[in-house]
Order: C-alpha cells, then structure tokens, then sequence
C-alpha cells in the first residue's frame, strides 16, 4: 500500500509537473528532519536566556501594584547606591518619545500608572539578585485613581477616562484603524447591502450579547526576554525571542526616538502570535542600555508574564443574526466591544482580520451592519495571540450563528456547507478592500469527508440533544468552522545562493530570508520548498540565522503567512538560481537549457544522464550563483479548517472531559507530513479549544484589580495525562497559491474549537451554555436553570 | 556544623563548590537550576515557571526525575545528578533511544520543554524499561508543552515501550519516508 493510501486525503491528485521533474516529490510532503532537531534533543539549541554578550548586566522592573494610581512621591536614592547596581530609571528620567500605541497613547513610564504591573522603575545591576534586592530599596507612594475593567463600562460616561486628549473619541475608545494595516485609510466596520431587509427575509433570528472576554493567556514556556546593546549614536543590536526580527524592528524603532535597530534572534520557545514586539520589555532594556553603557539583559519572570504581559483581547459582542428558511445567514447587525487593556498596539489590525473572517464563515450574507469599537481599560495590554481577532469575534459569532440553527433544527455541517467561503465570493478584508476568493471549492466536500469520519451522522442527535447517557455521564458533539484570507499577507524577499564546496563536486544551497523558528518548522519548510526546486539533499541547504539586518524582508511565520509567503518567496528564488545554473549548462554543453537536468549540485543532459558536470565547474570561478524571488501580499485564498468535538460531562459536578476531537481542512498540499497534524493537534493549546472549559485570567475587579491566578500553579492548562483522542482528515486540491500548492493552516486549527465544545456541552446537558470558559459552576448553573423550568 | 563546602556529581563529573554569600560562591538561596544553568553552562536545562509546575527543568537526581528549580544546590551535597547533556554517549556521541525516537517522530515543536520532557521520560525508562501507556501519560504528567507536543511524545514513547495507542493518528517516522 502507497503511504498515500494511507495517509493522504482523496484530493491528493498527483502532484504536478514541477520544473520538468514530476511527482512524486522528493521532499515535499514527507516528513524531514529539522536542521535544529539533534540540538533540541540534546539541549544545545540556544533561546535566548542561554545566550550572553560581554560586559552584559541585567535589568528587573519594580511594577505598579495599582491597577489605576498617580505617583505622588518617590525615592530611588537608595537603591541607587546599593553596592552593583548601576542605573535606577523612573519616569522623570525618561526622554520624550518613548512612547507606545496606535494612535500613540502611552508612554514606558509615566507618573500616572494604568495597570498592576505597569513599570516604574527599571533597575540595572550585575545580576538579577542584586536588582531585586535594590527594588526593595525604592519608596513610592501612591494616590489611587478609580479604575476600569470592561469595555463597556468602560465607554459609559461615568467611566474614568485613562488618556484624555488622545483619542479622537474623547473616551476610551481607541481611534479605529491603523496605517500599515490599512494604507487606503481607517476600516472597522462591515457595511453593505439592506439589514433591515435581510432580517425580514430570515425565518429565524437570534439576537444576544455573548462574551469571549477572559483574555486567555498564550503562555509560552520561554518568557519574553531581550538583550539590548547601545552601539553609541543611533544604533542598537538587540536579541530577542520575538517570533519575527521584522515586525519588531517595524515597531520599536520609532519608540525609540532616532534609533537605528538591527534585531537577531535564536530559536523561541513558543510564541503564539504573543512574542513579537515585546515594546515594553523592549523599552525597559534600551533605556537601561543606554543610561549604563552596558548591554542589558531583561527576562520576564512567570509571574510577569502572566500579569503584566500581553494576553489574548477581551471580546463581547451584542449580535443580531438572521437566517433564511433554507439554512443562509442572510443578515448580520450588531457592535463588537474588543477590551485592548491599558494599550491599544495595531489591535485595529486584529479587529480588521477578526471582521474578515466572520464573513468567511457568512459569506452568503449580503446584508451586513457589523461595527466595532477598541476600548481601553486597566489591565495588562492585551494583544496579538494565535487567532489574531478571528477567534476572539467567531467564539461570540458562532453562540448566535448556532442559535439560529437550532430555532430552525438544521443540522451545523449542512449549514457550514452552505455558507463557508467559495470562490467568487467577495468579502471585505483587514486592509479594508473587497476580495474575491479564489481560493479551494473543496472546502464542503471536506467537511462532510471530516463529519463522516467523525461520525458525525450517528452523534448528532439535535440540538439540545446529548448523543448517549451512561449513568451520570452525559456525552454530546459540537462543531465549529473558521479561516483566514490572511495566509498571503505581507511583503516577503527570498534569495538563494549556491556556495561551493571547496573540494569535490558538491556545493551548499543558502536560502536567505528572514525566518525564526518559533515551533511552526518554517525553517525547515524553507530548506524543503529550495532543495526540491534544486533537487538536493535538504541536509545540503541552510537557511540563514534570523537577523533583521543581514537578511531580505521576511515577516516570517507570524499568523497564518508562512507557507504560501515564505513558499512563494523561496521557491521563486530557487527557480532563478536553477535557471541561470541551466543556462550556463546550456551554454556547456551547447543545448537549449530544456534539455538539461540538475541534481544533487550536477546538471546534466535529461536523455543521457551520464553527461553531467558540477555546477561548480560553470560560470566564473569561485563566484555564487544567486537567484532572487518575491512575494507580493494579497487577500484572495481563504483557509478552512472545520473542527468536531465530543465531551462528557458529569452531571453531578460539572466536570468536562474531552474524550476526543478532530479537524477537517483542505490544506492544498502537504509540505511536511508530521508537521501539519502537530499544527492541528496545536489548536488544543495556545488559549485556543481549552478557553472554553479551562483557561481565563481571573482578576480581582471588585477590589485590588490584580490577576489572582497569575502563576503556572493556578493557570489551568491540559496535561498530558488528560489528551483527547485526535484525528483529522487533510485533502490536498492543490490551489493556485505558489509553486507548491500549498496553503497552510496552524492558526486557525484551534480557533473554531472553543466554540464547538460549548456547543458540545449545551448538547450533553440539554441547556444552551454560552460562557466562556464552561468550568464546573457554569454547567451546574445551566443544568439547575434547566430542571427549574 | 555549617557546611563549607558541597559535591556532587553532574554528568559523570565531579564538582566541588563553595557555600557562602561571597561573590562566586553558591549562596545557600541558590536552586540547582541556577547552579546548572550559570556556573556549568548547562542551558540545556531550562528555567521556565520557577515555582515547580512546568517541568521544564527537569533533572535526574539519583535516579529519580526532579525539578530542578524546587531543589537547592546546598540540598544536593553527595548527589549524582543527570542533565539532559548527560545522555548522548561522550566518546560515540551516540544518542540516548529516547532523544533517537523524538527525532524520529518529530517529538517537539518549539522545543523549550523537550529537555524537561526527555529527562522525565529516561527517569521512567530507567526504572521500568516496559511503562504502560498510563505510567508514561503520568510520568510526563508534570511537564508542560504550550505547543501541543504530546501526541508525538506520547507516539515515541509509546513505540519505545511497546504500547500500541489509538490516540493519534500514526504517520512514517523519518527513516521511513524513502525506505
């Protein structure tokens, strides 16, 4: 049996014709080593609090411990001339400009303090010891000032207003949009068609405020940490475990007044969406840099990173849904409330993308009224985390998509079927631009492939319906569909150098392009896309070292980007260096480049292989050849992935078990076999399916305005002795994206999973279950609601 | 009486440290994975949660798997201590079965806990070469993966102990993919 049979969905049609070398692959789609892999095996892979520059010194942050509070008085004096310590910073040292936001609201340090953990002190010293001893030093005093914690009190008149004069609003809520997401001008509304129209077609109509507002926490196990060196004058080199050198370059160099960055970073040991900027890590370490002359080094610890950190966006929506007779969302009016903390950093970009995507899943529906407003509040900012805004808004979205569903007793999958994304459709996406989607037509056929693997079929009872009982043992299924336009966003540069060997007939294939390897095997998939088009061993290419200023653009594998951006970018690259390599050997052996073949660093004659010569031997001697290739950012192929779940609830404690889940999508094609079911079986972590029974960031909002299970003790996360089963089916239809077919998927694979899981428990217990996250009491709640009617 | 000075062993090498406050010495408030990570360059052994829970510093102490920020150096007078350094053969440079198969299976994704997560294992391997499928999920229990590694651990594993598991769908491991 072909391992395809196996393995490989329905729609792996053979692969095509690929610089006159046809399937099967060499490497795409199978499973190949990391060049990392031995290194993380062994623990010599480098992340950032392993690395170490000389003269290096350490910085620790004395935070606020009031969530809303003016500094009246305070006195460093002490700490400063406690013995190693080298520069204690408050805000009266802090020049202008460093500040944050968009539009820019925020300074690093103010008097005014915005949320419990908001920096005021940066100490500096000869090791971390020291500077937390000296932080004990540092005397502040206090005047408390009322404080906010949701964003619709927070809009309400009587609301303290946290930055007066520096929004258009003259409230809390953040101006709406922002330039490098939307060039064309300012987009956060979804707006066409007649609404009220729409809703008079709708048989049915749910109309409901739902929350998804507990603002998970990413958590990754390696904190956000950087060293910043001052070089003097206007330049810095930073390390950082930021997941993109780019995008944290494109941030923090202009809060850093006249400052040229060049960002480098190692492996990361997770991110998520959530280490990219890191600005107020950032900014704490550079001011400390430049105050001391020394390079400083600033590693969050776990307490930090969950209070004073960023966490996943706060999200309420009060929706109005309406539904036609025959299964179509035809109407949709309501305003999206996104809580941002006590910073709003390009989270209108996330709002633009969250919107995107509810039409996806919608995209029949003509008539749309959906607004939105960015508000701040006194907590820690809240920001980027796998799902960017799309699952934030779909895990309210879906509660009303599947009340409707259920007043008409239609079947989910049917209407997922119906309404998901097909080409043609058009929708409005994150840069505020109608887009036509040209994108799978597979993706109805791949639900029902997953729901019939899932046994959909023999599961689904009806709404409200548990599918069996066993003592005191209710189990139900719930399912929820999402994707992103966004898997071709952004600008990306590839170039492709061969480097020969020094002796022998072989050579080494770089790929330059900007790429960190956070997780996602973006690197290797790189080192994958440029040995297939060159048609050598993968151990026979490396991929440059992340560094924002040695390498092309690349805002590596940040969102959902990676395959097709890097993909394009690469293989284009590839593809250049192989047809000048074909040239020169058409040259050779006077034939037209069509009749020749290269492998493993040789070209030779596709009819008589054995005329073949190394590369090395062509051109002019000692010289590379180097091929360049681009991607140009575009919103046209939306992703897919539909996600089944069955729990079993205990219905004397409430308690939630989740015996097993599964995904559905249509990926295009498989670059790396092992990799793409990790993406998927990733969309259990992340605050992604477990937000829904597990995961919320608890703060004292009547008293102290603290997160109270800030520590990986009382942040409950899955382990490993409680997996769900997991199983999924991935076609591949092989789109029009790049080169290889590709589209990708790791972020979107868990971000309709929250919502199927409440949609699971509702059907176990016989009640509609609408908060988030369902922990014991909420379902004891539901299930008491239901036996007093 | 006060003690002046301790050793232990760490990988196969033997050390002996200073206790005091003074500069260069081990303070008696020092955890082994400082100790580790700072004096012996043993990065490889990470320091993630610091308050036990994230297994991430997972060590092997006489045997047994610890965390290694729960322990302090002064604790560890006398104590043979195995790092995930300490598992390749020094002269072969030969793998440890268990660091073979998470290659084989692609057994990590970020790879920040799959030292924490090896080190467990090896503890359970050590003292029961043939752990059911239940004594391996419990053994790992302790280790926190953000990324979701744990079908792949849990395949690697399992294949190593000789448990068949229906838990994840089962794909070529990497020599397999030409054979």
């Amino acid at each position: 049996m072909r391992d395809s049979d196996i393995s490989r969905g329905k729609f792996n049609f053979d692969a095509p014709i690929v610089n006159g070398r046809p399937a099967p692959y060499r490497h795409i789609g199978k499973y190949r080593v990391r060049a990392d892999a031995r290194d993380i095996v062994t623990g010599r892979c480098t992340f950032l609090d392993d690395y170490s520059v000389p003269r290096m010194i350490y910085a620790q942050v004395l935070r606020s411990p009031y969530p809303h509070a003016l500094i009246t008085r305070i006195d460093v004096e002490k700490a400063r001339s406690f013995p190693g310590v080298h520069a204690v910073i408050t805000y009266k040292d802090m020049p202008k400009g460093w500040s944050m936001g968009w539009p820019v609201h925020k300074d690093l340090m103010a008097q005014e303090v915005y949320y419990v953990g908001d920096p005021v002190a940066v100490i500096a010293a000869d090791t971390v010891d020291i500077a937390r001893d000296a932080m004990q030093l540092i005397e502040v005093e206090y005047k408390q000032l009322p404080a906010v914690y949701d964003a619709i009190e927070s809009l309400k008149p009587d609301a303290p207003v946290l930055y007066p004069g520096k929004f258009k609003s003259g409230t809390n809520e953040v101006d709406p949009g922002v330039p490098h997401f939307q060039p064309e001008g300012p987009w956060w509304h979804v707006e066409g068609g007649d609404v009220e129209q729409g809703f008079k077609e709708s048989a049915y109509v749910a109309d409901s405020m739902v929350e998804f507002n507990k603002m998970c926490s990413p958590n990754a196990p390696e904190a956000p940490s950087c060293i910043v060196r001052w070089e003097g004058g206007n330049d810095y080199t930073i390390w950082a475990s930021s997941q993109s050198p780019f995008i944290y370059k494109l941030y923090n160099g202009p809060r850093i007044p006249k400052s040229q960055l060049r960002v480098k970073t190692f492996n990361v040991g997770g991110s998520y969406g959530n280490k990219q900027t890191m600005s107020v890590t950032t900014l704490c370490c550079a001011i400390a840099a430049i105050k001391t002359g020394r390079p400083v080094k600033l590693v969050l610890n776990k307490h930090e990173q969950f209070a004073a950190y960023e966490q996943r966006l706060g999200s309420k929506i009060r929706a109005k849904i309406g539904m036609t007779e025959d299964g179509i969302f035809n109407a949709v009016q309501g305003c999206w409330y996104v809580d941002t903390g006590c910073l709003g950093d390009a989270v209108q970009g996330q709002v633009g993308v969250g919107l995107g995507e509810a039409q996806l899943v919608m995209a029949k529906c003509k008539n749309w009224d959906l607004d939105s407003k960015v508000v701040v509040t006194n907590k820690a900012a809240a920001g980027i985390v796998r799902g960017y805004g799309g699952q934030e808004l779909n895990s309210c979205l879906a509660r009303n998509m599947a009340h409707c569903m259920m007043q008409a007793d239609k079947d989910p999958v049917e209407c997922f079927k119906k309404n998901y994304v097909a080409p043609g459709d058009k929708y409005y996406w994150r840069d505020g631009l109608i887009w036509q989607s040209r994108g799978s037509s597979h993706y109805p056929e791949t639900m029902q492939m997953a729901a019939d693997k899932f046994g959909w079929k023999d599961c689904w009872k009806g709404w409200l319906k548990p599918t069996r009982i066993e003592g005191r043992k209710a189990y139900g299924v719930g399912c929820g569909v999402i994707g992103n336009a966004d898997v071709a966003e952004d600008n990306t540069q590839c170039i492709v150098r061969i480097q020969h060997d020094v002796k022998g007939r072989y050579a080494t294939l770089i790929v330059q392009t900007d790429v960190t390897e956070s997780g996602m095997g973006q690197r290797a998939a790189a080192a994958k896309f440029a040995a297939e088009v060159m048609n050598v061993p993968i151990e026979r290419v490396y991929v440059t070292d992340p560094d924002s200023l040695a390498n092309v653009v690349n805002f590596g594998l940040c969102g959902s980007r990676g395959t097709i951006t890097v993909g394009k970018a690469v293989s284009k690259a590839a593809a250049d260096a192989r047809r000048k390599v074909l040239e020169m050997g058409a040259a050779y052996f006077h034939c037209s480049p069509e009749q020749l073949e290269t492998k493993d660093f040789q070209v030779f004659l596709r009819d008589r292989p054995e005329k073949s010569i190394p590369i090395k031997k062509l051109g002019n001697k000692d010289l590379n050849v180097v091929g360049y290739g681009e991607h140009i950012e575009q919103f046209d192929v939306p992703s897919c992935c539909i996600f089944f779940v069955e729990v079993e609830v205990d219905l004397d404690t409430g308690a939630v078990r989740i015996p097993r889940f599964m995904q559905g999508t249509d990926i295009g094609q498989i670059i790396d076999n092992r990799m793409v079911r990790m993406q998927l079986q990733g969309g259990v972590g992340s605050a992604s399916m477990d937000t829904a029974t597990m995961e919320e960031c608890i703060y004292d909002v009547n008293g102290t305005g603290r997160m109270l299970n800030c520590s990986q003790l009382e942040y409950k996360c899955r382990t490993f002795n409680d997996m769900p089963k997991h199983d999924c089916v991935i076609e591949e239809s092989h789109p029009d994206t790049f080169m290889f077919k590709a589209i990708g998927i790791g972020e979107i694979s868990g971000a309709a999973g929250a919502s199927a899981v409440l949609m699971a428990i509702s059907n176990a217990i016989g009640v509609e279950v609408n908060e988030y996250p369902a922990t014991p009491d909420v379902i004891l709640k539901a299930i008491k609601s239901k036996e007093a009617k | 009486m006060e003690k002046q000075s301790i050793q232990m062993t760490v990988n196969g090498q033997k050390y002996e440290f200073l206790i005091g406050e003074k500069f260069g010495m081990i303070p008696p408030s020092e955890t082994l994975v400082q100790t580790l990570r700072k004096r012996l360059e043993l990065t490889g052994t990470k320091e993630s949660c610091d308050e036990g829970a994230c297994g991430c510093c997972t060590v092997i102490i006489d045997g047994k798997a610890v965390a290694s920020c729960m322990v302090l150096t002064v604790e560890c007078d006398g104590s043979d201590i195995l790092t995930i350094e300490g598992l390749e053969n020094p002269e072969t440079h030969e793998l440890d079965p268990i660091q073979q198969k998470f290659i084989s299976c692609y057994s990590f994704q970020c790879g920040y806990c799959t030292p924490g997560i090896i080190m467990s294992a090896k503890a359970l391997f050590m003292k029961n070469p043939h752990p059911t499928g239940e004594q391996i999920r419990e053994a790992l229990a302790g280790n926190y993966c953000r990324c979701i590694s744990h079908y792949t651990v849990l395949e690697a594993l399992d294949k190593l102990a000789g448990v068949e598991s229906d838990q994840y769908p089962i794909v070529k491991e990497a020599e397999e993919e030409d054979a």
